[in-house]
C-alpha cells in the first residue's frame, strides 16, 4: 500500500511541479560533476598526450647502462609500448673539421609521443615527419651543417662508421629544456650505432626507454620495477614528475580541475540541501494529515524516502544525460583550440556523478525529511508547528560528513581535503557569528515609519536565523566562485608571467673567453636582445662541512649502505657572479661583495640546501678538474626554476674564481621569421654550441593556452552552477515571503512598496554576503595557494568592493524576479494557496 | 463512548508554565453529538486534539472505545485514529498534490478500507461532487472543499468524528450546506460528533453543548449561556 501511496504521490507532484525544486538541483548537481569530470578527464588525458610529447612516451627510463632484458619482457607482457634510444658523445669529422655532437641512435618505435622534424636547409623552418634516418644516414642539427661547413647530402664521419647527412634534424620531441652540457645533435638508427664503434668498452653511453600504455599497465610496471632501481643509475619519468614549466603547470591544472569539480559538488549539495529543506517545509501539512488520518510514522518513512528515491533516481538519470550533452557541446566549442577527444568513454566519471547525486540527495535531505517525519499530527489544528523531533546537530554533522566523504572520495587526498574542510567548517562558523552581529545590528535601521526600507530590515530582523542560514548559504556560493576566479586569475597570471614576449629562444654555450667580444659584438651588429652572459665551470662537490658526502650507488627505497651524507651523485655546474640574478631572491645571509675573507663565499640554492643539509657558514669543498675549492655558505636563495634561463645551485665569489678557465653561457631570443639570420650571426663563433628551444617554448605556450582555455570554461561551468544555486536559493526563500506579500496585497499595499522592501532585502543580504565572501576568500585562497598550489598568496583587494556590489546586484535582480512573479499572482489566488 | 477524567494540559512556555485545561471530566455516549463552545483561546481546540488523541494529556484520563489514549503512544494513537476517528477541520486540511477522489480515497487506503476508489466515488456522489472527482483542492471553492473533506471523514464509517470549526471559513449559504451534509451522515452511520464552534447555531443543533472557559469545562444549560461565553 505504501509503495503505491508513494508511487501515486510521486506522480501527482511531479506532474504539479512540487517536487521540480529538489529534481532541479539533483539534476543540476550530477550534471554539474559529470560535466566537469568528464571534460576534466577528457582535457587531462589531451594534455597528458600533449605534455607526453616531451618525454617522447608516458614514462620514460633513463639508464647509465643496458638494463636487464626481464625488465622490458615485464612491459611487454603488461602490454606496453617500448622505444629505445641509445645516446652518447662522440666527435663527428667533414671537410677536415671536427665537432663534439651528441650521438642519438633510435630504435623504429620512436617516438612513441610527438614526432621528428627535419628541414632540407639548414636554419629553416622543420616539418613533421613519420620515418627515421634510413640505413648509413643521419640527420643533424643545422648547427652541426654550419661548423662543419657541409651541405645536406655530404658525408659524415662518427667514429669508425661514415654516414650521410641526409637532412637538417630540426626537433626530437625528448630534446628537454636542459641547457647544460648539450651537444648539438645527430639521430640515426639503432642498428647503425654498432658502425661506429663508440660503443664498445668504457664506452660513456646513455639509455633511455620510452613506454606508452594504460596508466594502470604503467603503474603496475612501476610497482615491480621500482624496488629494483638504483637511484644513480635509472631515473624514472613522467610528465607528472617534471618540475619544469609544463609539469607544473599540468599538475596545477590538475589540482585546479580537482578543486573546481570539488566546489562544485559543495554547491550541488547547497542546492539539494536548500530544496530538501523546502520540499520538507511544503510537505509539512500532507504529513500532519496522513498521521491525523492514522498513518504510523513508519508508514510516512516509507512513502517519503521512497519518493526521494524515486526523484534522486530521476534526477540522477536526467542529470547524467544533461551533463554529457554540456560536456559534449562544451568539447566541441573548444575543440578546434584544445586537442579534446570524444572517442574514449570514462566511466570513472560517471560513477562519481550518479554517487554524487546518491550522497547529496539522501544525506542533505536527511535532516529536512527528519523534521518532516517528527511533525506531530497537531499541527492539523496548531498550523504554527515544525517538526522538533531531531536536533540540528544531526543535520550538520550529517552534512559535513558528506561533504567532506565527497571532497575525500573526489581528491583521494586525506590532507587537502582536511584543509579545505576544516577551514570551510571554520568560515561558515565565523560568519553565521558576523552575519548574526549584523542583522541585530539592522534592528535600528528597521524602526521608524513603515516604508519599503523598514520592511526590508524587519523582515531580515524577524527571521534572524532563517537569514542566517540564507546570508551563509550566499556567503559560501559567492566565496567558492571568488576562489575559482581569484584562483584562475592568479594561475593564468603566473603562467603567462613565465613566458613573456622576448622569451629567449636560443642558448649558446660552450663560449670561450676570447670569443666574447665577437659575440657581443655580433648581438650589436645584428640587434639582438640578449640575455647576461655567465661563465660556467663543472666541479664536484666532495665534503659539506668537513664530512666526506655519500657516492655509492643506492637503490631507489633504501638507505645508503655508507652513513654518509647525501651528495650531488653528478658533477654540478658552478658559476659566479656579483649580482643576484634575474629571479633569485636571497631567503638567508647576504649576497656577497667583492671582498673575500677567510674563505671564499658561495651563495646556495635552498632547495638543494635542504636536500643536502647545508647550513649557512658551512664549508663547502668543490673539486673542480682535480684542484680543490672550499668556500663558505654566507648565503641561501629561493631560484624560479621555470623562467627560461639559466639557473645554478651554486654562485660562487668572482675573486675565487679567476684562477679556473671558464666557458661561458648566454640566451637571446630572435623572431622566428629571422630564424635564418642564425647562421651568419654564428658564422664566426666556431665551436660555440647552439640549443635551440624555440620549438619548445612555442609547444609550451601552446599548452600553457590551452590550459589556459580549458581552465575559463570550468570557471564559465562552476560559475553556471554557483548561479543556478543562487536562483535555487532565492527561489526557496519566496516562499517564506508569500504569506507576508499576501498579507501586504490584502492590506492594500502597493506593488512598488513590497517590489522595493523585498528588492532592498535581497540587496541588503547580497550585500553582506558578498563582502563576507571577499574577506573568507582571502583566507581560503591563502591557504590553497601555500599548502596545496605551490603558490605565493596574493592579496585580492578588488574583490572586497567588486564581491559586495556584485553580491547585492545579483542577489537583487533575482530576489526582484522571483517577487515580480509573485506579484503577478493575483491577491486572492496567493491567500488561496496559504490556506 | 469517550470518558475523560481529571485530565490537565499545561505547556512549557519562554515565560514559564501555563495551564491550559484544568481537570476535565468528560463522558460523552455512544453516537452523541456534542458542542464545545467557548471563547477564543479558552482551550477548546486543545481539548478536540486531546480526545481525538493528537496531543497527549498532562495527567488525567481519557478512554475512547474503551481503550486508554493516555496510555498510547504516538503510533498506537495513530492506528487508534485510523480505525476509529474521523476528522473535519476549519481549514478543510486536503493534500494540495491530490485530487478530491484520491484525498477521499487516501483515508479508505490508511484504514484499510476495501475497494476504497469506488466508495470514495460513491461518497463523493453523496456529497454532491461526484463531477468534481478529478480536481485539485485549488481548484474547488471553499465549500466543495469542505465537502471533500466531509466525505473523507465519513469514507471509514468513524465510530467517532471530531470537527473543529467546520463551518468556520465558509459563508452562511455553504456553511448551511455543510452542517447539513455533516448532521445527515452522521445520523446515517451513527457516528459520535463532537464538535468545535464558536457559532451557537451550531452548536444548538447538537444534542448537548459543554462551554470552555479559561480551561475548565461546564455544561450548558442555556443558550444564551452559551453566547455569553462564545462573545
Amino acid at each position: 500500500m505504501w509503495a503505491n501511496l508513494a508511487l501515486r504521490l510521486f506522480r501527482h507532484e511531479m506532474r504539479r511541479g512540487e517536487l521540480n525544486i529538489i529534481l532541479a538541483a539533483i539534476v543540476l548537481s550530477v550534471a554539474a560533476v559529470l560535466s566537469l569530470s568528464l571534460f576534466s578527464a577528457r582535457l587531462q588525458s589531451a594534455l597528458n598526450d600533449k605534455t607526453a610529447e616531451f618525454i617522447a612516451g608516458d614514462r620514460q627510463l633513463s639508464s647509465r647502462q643496458v638494463i636487464d632484458p626481464a625488465w622490458l619482457q615485464k612491459a611487454r607482457e603488461l602490454e606496453l609500448n617500448i622505444a629505445e634510444q641509445i645516446s652518447t658523445q662522440s666527435m663527428l669529422f667533414a671537410n677536415g673539421d671536427l665537432v663534439l655532437a651528441d650521438i642519438r641512435a633510435v630504435d623504429s618505435a620512436y617516438p612513441l609521443k610527438g614526432s621528428v622534424k627535419i628541414s632540407e636547409q639548414a636554419f629553416s623552418a622543420g616539418r613533421e615527419v613519420t620515418e627515421l634516418p634510413p640505413e648509413n644516414q643521419v640527420w643533424m642539427d643545422a648547427r652541426l651543417f654550419q661548423l662543419l661547413n657541409i651541405e645536406p647530402g655530404a658525408e659524415v664521419e662518427i667514429g669508425d662508421g661514415t654516414f650521410i647527412a641526409s637532412r637538417v634534424l630540426s626537433d626530437i620531441p625528448d630534446r628537454g629544456f636542459a641547457v647544460f652540457g648539450n651537444d648539438q645533435l645527430v639521430l640515426m638508427r639503432l642498428e647503425d650505432i654498432a658502425k661506429t664503434g663508440v660503443t664498445g668498452p668504457g664506452a660513456r653511453l646513455s639509455y633511455r626507454y620510452f613506454f606508452t600504455g594504460r596508466d594502470a599497465d604503467l603503474d603496475a610496471f612501476y610497482q615491480w620495477l621500482r624496488p629494483q632501481l638504483n637511484r644513480e643509475l635509472h631515473r624514472w619519468r613522467s610528465v607528472k614528475d617534471d618540475e619544469s614549466a609544463i609539469g607544473n603547470a599540468v599538475q596545477t591544472a590538475e589540482r585546479y580541475f580537482l578543486l573546481a569539480i570539488m566546489l562544485a559538488v559543495v554547491l550541488a549539495a547547497v542546492s539539494i540541501a536548500v530544496a530538501a529543506q523546502r520540499y520538507s517545509q511544503r510537505h509539512f501539512d500532507p504529513v500532519a494529515i496522513m498521521k491525523t488520518l492514522g498513518a504510523s510514522k513508519r508508514l510516512i518513512q516509507k512513502v517519503y524516502v521512497l519518493q526521494i528515491l524515486f526523484v534522486t533516481m530521476l534526477g540522477i538519470v536526467l542529470g547524467c544525460v544533461l551533463g554529457f550533452v554540456l560536456q559534449h557541446g562544451v568539447v566541441m566549442l573548444v575543440s578546434d583550440r584544445v586537442p579534446v577527444s570524444l572517442d574514449t568513454w570514462y566511466w570513472q566519471p560517471v560513477g562519481i556523478a550518479v554517487l554524487t547525486g546518491f550522497i547529496c540527495a539522501l544525506l542533505f535531505s536527511l535532516y529536512p525529511l527528519m523534521q518532516l517525519f517528527g511533525i506531530p499530527p497537531l499541527r492539523v489544528l496548531r498550523r504554527d508547528i515544525e517538526g522538533s523531533g531531531t536536533k540540528r546537530l544531526v543535520q550538520y554533522v550529517a552534512a559535513g560528513g558528506a561533504i567532506f566523504a565527497l571532497m575525500w572520495l573526489y581528491s583521494g587526498n586525506l590532507q587537502i581535503s582536511g584543509i579545505l574542510f576544516l577551514t570551510g567548517a571554520l568560515l561558515v562558523i565565523a560568519l553565521f557569528a558576523v552575519s548574526v552581529g549584523l542583522i541585530h545590528i539592522g534592528r535600528l535601521l528597521g524602526s521608524g515609519n513603515i516604508g519599503a526600507w523598514q520592511l526590508a530590515w524587519a523582515r531580515i530582523q524577524r527571521r534572524a536565523m532563517n537569514n542566517s542560514v540564507q546570508l551563509i548559504s550566499f556567503s559560501v556560493t559567492l566565496l567558492l566562485l571568488l576562489v575559482v576566479l581569484a584562483l584562475r586569475n592568479d594561475m593564468i597570471k603566473q603562467w603567462r608571467e613565465q613566458l613573456p614576449q622576448g622569451t629567449p629562444n636560443y642558448f649558446l654555450a660552450n663560449i670561450t673567453a676570447t670569443q666574447l667580444p665577437v659575440l657581443k659584438q655580433q648581438f650589436t651588429d645584428f640587434t639582438v636582445n640578449a640575455g647576461e652572459i655567465y661563465p660556467l665551470i663543472r666541479g664536484r662537490l666532495t665534503e659539506i662541512a668537513g664530512e666526506k658526502v655519500q657516492s655509492a650507488v643506492t637503490k631507489e627505497n633504501e638507505q645508503p649502505a655508507e652513513a654518509r651524507r647525501p651528495g650531488l651523485g653528478r658533477e654540478a655546474n658552478l658559476t659566479w657572479a656579483s649580482n643576484v640574478q634575474a629571479g633569485n631572491k636571497v631567503v638567508a645571509g647576504t649576497f656577497f661583495g667583492d671582498d673575500v675573507g677567510d674563505y671564499p663565499e658561495v651563495s646556495v640554492e635552498q632547495k638543494i640546501a635542504e636536500r643536502l643539509r647545508i647550513t649557512m657558514g658551512d664549508i663547502l669543498t668543490f673539486d673542480i678538474g682535480g684542484q680543490t675549492l672550499q668556500a663558505k655558505v654566507t648565503s641561501l636563495r629561493e631560484v624560479n626554476w621555470q623562467t627560461m634561463q639559466p639557473n645554478f645551485f651554486f654562485v660562487l665569489q668572482p675573486a675565487a674564481m679567476q684562477d679556473f678557465p671558464a666557458t661561458y653561457i648566454t640566451s637571446f631570443h630572435l623572431d622566428g621569421e629571422r630564424k635564418q639570420a642564425l647562421a651568419s650571426l654564428l658564422a664566426p663563433l666556431s665551436s660555440v654550441t647552439l640549443i635551440d628551444v624555440d620549438a619548445r617554448i612555442n609547444q609550451l605556450r601552446q599548452i600553457i593556452d590551452q590550459v589556459s582555455l580549458a581552465v575559463e570554461f570550468i570557471l564559465v561551468l562552476v560559475l553556471s552552477a554557483g548561479s543556478l544555486v543562487l536562483i535555487a536559493q532565492v527561489q526557496a526563500s519566496m516562499d517564506e515571503r508569500r504569506q507576508e506579500l499576501a498579507i501586504l496585497r490584502t492590506l492594500g499595499a502597493r506593488g512598488g512598496l513590497i517590489r522595493w522592501s523585498v528588492v532592498l532585502e535581497f540587496l541588503i543580504i547580497g550585500l553582506v554576503a558578498g563582502l563576507m565572501a571577499a574577506l573568507a576568500h582571502e583566507i581560503a585562497l591563502y591557504f590553497l595557494q601555500t599548502e596545496v598550489f605551490n603558490m605565493s598568496a596574493s592579496w585580492h583587494f578588488e574583490y572586497w568592493l567588486i564581491a559586495p556590489l556584485v553580491g547585492a546586484a545579483v542577489v537583487g535582480v533575482l530576489g526582484a524576479v522571483s517577487c515580480w512573479q509573485l506579484l503577478r499572482i493575483n491577491t486572492g489566488q496567493l491567500l488561496r494557496n496559504m490556506l | 463512548m469517550i470518558e475523560c477524567k481529571s485530565v490537565n494540559k499545561i505547556v512549557t512556555t519562554t515565560e514559564g508554565q501555563l495551564q491550559i485545561l484544568r481537570d476535565i471530566n468528560l463522558k460523552v455516549e455512544d453516537g452523541q453529538t456534542l458542542a464545545i463552545v467557548g471563547a477564543s483561546g479558552s482551550g477548546k481546540s486543545t481539548l478536540l486534539s486531546l480526545l481525538a488523541g493528537l496531543d497527549e494529556v498532562s495527567s488525567g484520563e481519557i478512554i475512547l472505545n474503551g481503550q486508554p489514549l493516555h496510555a498510547l503512544d504516538e503510533e498506537q494513537r495513530a492506528l487508534m485514529r485510523g480505525a476509529n476517528v474521523g476528522f473535519v477541520f476549519q481549514s478543510f486540511m486536503l493534500v494540495q498534490s491530490l485530487s478530491a477522489l484520491e484525498n477521499v480515497m487516501l483515508s479508505a487506503q490508511l484504514a484499510g478500507v476495501d475497494d476504497a476508489k469506488g466508495r470514495a466515488e460513491a461518497i463523493l456522489e453523496q456529497v454532491g461532487l461526484g463531477h468534481r472527482a478529478k480536481h485539485y483542492p485549488n481548484q474547488l471553492s471553499g465549500g466543495e472543499q469542505q465537502r471533500v473533506a466531509i466525505a473523507r471523514a465519513f469514507i471509514t464509517r468513524p465510530k467517532i468524528l471530531f470537527a473543529d470549526e467546520p463551518t468556520g471559513n465558509l459563508d452562511a449559504t455553504n456553511g448551511e450546506l455543510v452542517e447539513q451534509l455533516l448532521f445527515n451522515l452522521n445520523a446515517e452511520s451513527g457516528t459520535t460528533l463532537i464538535l468545535v464552534t464558536h457559532d451557537s447555531v451550531l452548536a444548538g443543533k447538537c444534542q448537548r453543548q459543554v462551554i470552555m472557559h479559561a480551561g475548565e469545562l461546564t455544561e450548558s444549560t442555556s443558550p444564551s449561556e452559551q453566547q455569553r461565553h462564545v462573545g
